[in-house]
């Protein structure tokens, strides 16, 4: 059971200072803890300054998903890396909102070339500040 | 002293009412007794005949009427269905969006909003955000006379939805009636960007527009000068 799970792992790809996350198979509770704490440990080891989580493809994003979701958002945050969710669909959108998630906080982007923009644009003012 | 009837073979005649009245009772409407005989029972022989007449008369009066109403209730139905045809055009008609320039989308919207047209109407602009990966929307309700509660909630519904899609919703030509009842119910627009007029909200979204390029254009620059070294 345990390789099971470890054949469904989400797969987190490196690109540059940034991690790129496609959520591609249907989300269940346990599978977003995992990828939750797989992510927190990815930034930790690369020292990524950026996640671009990328759920363009579920149809349907239940309260406890937005709640991880947001909930990853500012946990990487306090790990000074930020978040942007890519590629929401509008009936996710509707969802969440009808639910009262509205997320306050996370970052989102119409597509993945959207998302890298704003976590360059966000870098370079971050090192202006400096 | 005892009365005497002057009837003529009772039981038969008996029998035959009998038979009449029990075939009326099962629908046979044709029956009647048609006695040729002249005496005491005659008479009553005849009322019930006259009875069944009144009776079929009746029955059929009432066919009729239940006829007619069927077909005016069909009529109703059929323009029942009509109507709400209609309506369904008219809310896909009243929303429109349209792109109005790069990265641009604008929704105007006239007339008073209910809630499904505010459903409808946010669906669609949220449809078209991601089809055509606009980032700036422009909700203009100029031609909004009145909003309650409800309407606001949905508008703000709106502009939270593409906010998680990752587009900017802007909010304009927000009359004073709307502005005092906003404001009297209590319902918080400070999270949402307002702008007076069209031509304000269109001018803030190219600043908007025009800012973004030269970042873009920033990053690229500095990307080269990084790898020059």
């Amino acid at each position: 059971m345990n390789t099971a799970m470890h054949d469904k792992r989400i797969p987190i790809i490196k690109i540059k200072n940034f991690l790129i996350v496609s959520i591609q198979v249907d989300m269940h509770d346990r599978l977003a803890l995992q990828l939750q704490s797989q992510i927190l440990e990815e930034i930790e080891k690369t020292g990524a300054k950026g996640v671009l989580i990328d759920i363009s493809v579920l149809e349907m994003v239940d309260s406890f998903i937005g709640r991880m979701l947001s909930g990853m958002a500012s946990m990487a945050s306090i790990m000074d890396a930020a978040v942007v969710i890519v590629g929401m669909q509008p009936a996710v959108a509707i969802t969440l909102v009808e639910l009262g998630l509205e997320m306050p906080g996370v970052d989102t982007a119409l597509n993945m070339e959207k998302g890298m923009e704003m976590l360059e644009r966000r870098l370079r003012n971050q090192e202006f500040e400096l | 002293m005892s009365e005497t009837y002057n009837i003529q073979n009772v039981k038969e005649r008996i029998n035959r009412i009998e038979d009449v009245l029990a075939s009326v009772a099962a629908g046979d409407l044709d029956a009647r007794i048609e006695s040729e005989i002249e005496d005491d029972l005659s008479g009553i022989e005849a009322a019930i005949d006259l009875l069944i007449d009144d009776l079929t008369d009746e029955l059929r009066q009432r066919a009729k009427m239940q006829k007619e109403l069927e077909d005016k209730l069909s009529k109703i139905q059929e323009q029942q269905k009509t109507i709400m045809q209609q309506q369904e055009d008219l809310l896909e008609l009243s929303s429109p969006v349209s792109k109005v320039w790069d990265n641009i989308l604008i929704l105007p919207v006239i007339g008073t909003l209910d809630s499904q047209r505010t459903q409808i109407m946010m669906e669609n602009l949220l449809q078209k955000i991601v089809a055509t990966g606009c980032t700036i929307a422009i909700l203009d309700i100029t031609g909004v006379p009145t909003v309650d509660t409800q309407v606001a909630n949905h508008l703000l519904k709106t502009v939270t939805s593409a906010r998680l899609l990752g587009a900017e919703c802007i909010i304009s030509g927000i009359s004073p009636a709307i502005a005092q009842t906003i404001v009297h119910l209590g319902i918080n627009l400070s999270a949402i960007r307002t702008k007076a007029t069209l031509q304000d909200a269109m001018i803030y979204a190219m600043k908007q527009n025009k800012r973004s390029e030269e970042v873009k254009l920033q990053i690229q620059r500095a990307g080269y000068d990084e790898t020059e070294e």
